[in-house]
């Protein structure tokens, strides 16, 4: 019983897919490829969020968490100031909160060449 | 796979669940049948106070963390920012729904005479939070929050007689009062079930919109699992209510030890029913 119990949970929790992640569109663009670092990076939300937390991560630096001070109000379009650290792959992690009170996150990432 | 802090939750919104409908359950089984469980009665009103206290718990932690879901750490689970966000929300209407339900329903078990309406009042109160935040009043409509509330008193109902029934079946000396609560049960389950059923598929095809969607997309799957373990759970009760509790009535106390192992795994199967539709509530997205 314990056995079943276990496993149907596990599939429970396999086919999750994590929720709640209604953002737009983003610049750069997902997996965009450009030529130089944007002086900032911008998301366009489907429904009013408020962003409670965004991360960059470049390949050859510890994470960086972006200020977010500023950004005190639900809203649907944030642009944040961003701080080059040069070539390559940058990734973008994001969490908020719906005006609904469900928590979101996403993430997207770019490469600079 | 949701991160830790989803994990976590469904976690929080599982033992909320439990908490929150065995209690009302046990208070909805001590006022529908105050003389047949009057043996257990101090036993039922203790575990509905801890099962209250228990759900209090986890609406505070699950309330905790969503905070924590915010800001990616643990740190989030405190932060006096993030949880003031979050009470402007509706999520912080619901917690003092519930933590309002559950106080009323741990009081109501101390008062005499009409304590138990009080709590049934009260346990109502925190069902009612689950039809204010969610997917199913998402939709926007009061008609699909009261059918939203009477499936929850449909499932506390069911739920608050497993325990009572059981432990009642391990007393040999009141082996007729089980056989007579098992036939109750039985008689109201009768009409109880297949509304609880058409009620909980009707919200499912207003969600979904699609029977397709229950294959291919996460949220169809998940609330598939939970519907074949409904038919486990329906076949159990059959059992019980065709076989063991008419053996029961004719004085076969074997029956009544059948009877009570039978409620002991669907106790089970309704926990994974229930982390089901934790899940389904805490981390999936509807396909539309």
């Amino acid at each position: 019983m314990k056995k079943l119990a276990t496993f149907a949970l596990m599939t429970v929790l396999a086919t999750s897919a994590f929720a709640h992640s209604p953002v737009d569109h983003t610049t750069p663009e997902n997996g965009a490829t450009i030529t130089e670092v944007p002086p900032e990076i911008s998301f366009n939300f489907a429904n009013d969020i408020r962003l409670t937390r965004v991360d960059m991560l470049h390949q050859d630096h510890p994470s960086v968490r972006l200020d977010l001070r500023d950004q005190t109000s639900f809203d649907r379009v944030f642009t944040l100031p961003l701080e080059g650290m040069g070539k390559g792959t940058y990734r973008i992690e994001w969490r908020g909160l719906g005006s609904d009170g469900h928590a979101m996150q996403g993430e997207f990432s770019f490469t600079v060449e | 796979m949701p991160d830790i802090w989803g994990i976590a939750a469904i976690f929080a919104k599982l033992t909320l669940y439990f908490g929150v409908v065995g209690s009302t359950g046990l208070v909805i089984i001590l006022a529908t049948f105050p003389n047949l469980v009057l043996p257990l009665c101090r036993r039922i009103k203790a575990k509905a106070v801890v099962l209250a206290g228990l759900s209090i718990f986890a609406a505070m932690f699950g309330f905790m963390l969503r905070g924590a879901a915010l800001t990616g750490d643990a740190d989030g689970m405190t932060d006096p920012e993030m949880l003031g966000l979050l009470w402007q929300t509706p999520v912080g209407d619901v917690l003092v729904y519930r933590i309002a339900g559950m106080a009323i329903l741990i009081a109501g078990m101390f008062i005499p005479r009409f304590g138990r309406w009080v709590s049934l009042a009260g346990g109502t109160i925190a069902l009612w939070s689950f039809a204010k935040i969610g997917h199913v009043p998402d939709l926007q409509q009061t008609g699909v929050r009261l059918l939203l509330l009477l499936h929850l008193l449909g499932i506390a109902f069911w739920i608050g007689i497993l325990g009572p029934l059981r432990n009642l079946s391990r007393l040999p000396e009141h082996l007729d009062d089980a056989a007579l609560l098992g036939h109750r049960f039985g008689q109201a389950a009768a009409v109880i079930v297949p509304v609880l059923i058409l009620a909980g598929l009707l919200m499912a095809w207003l969600l979904l919109g699609d029977l397709r969607a229950l294959l291919s997309t996460g949220y169809g799957q998940t609330l598939l699992i939970k519907l074949v373990l409904v038919g486990a759970i329906l076949i159990l009760a059959a059992a019980n209510k065709l076989r063991f509790v008419p053996a029961m009535q004719a004085g076969d106390s074997k029956a009544a030890q059948h009877l009570a192992r039978s409620i002991e795994i669907e106790t089970a199967v309704i926990l994974v029913v229930l982390a089901a539709t934790a899940t389904l509530t805490s981390v999936q997205t509807l396909p539309n």
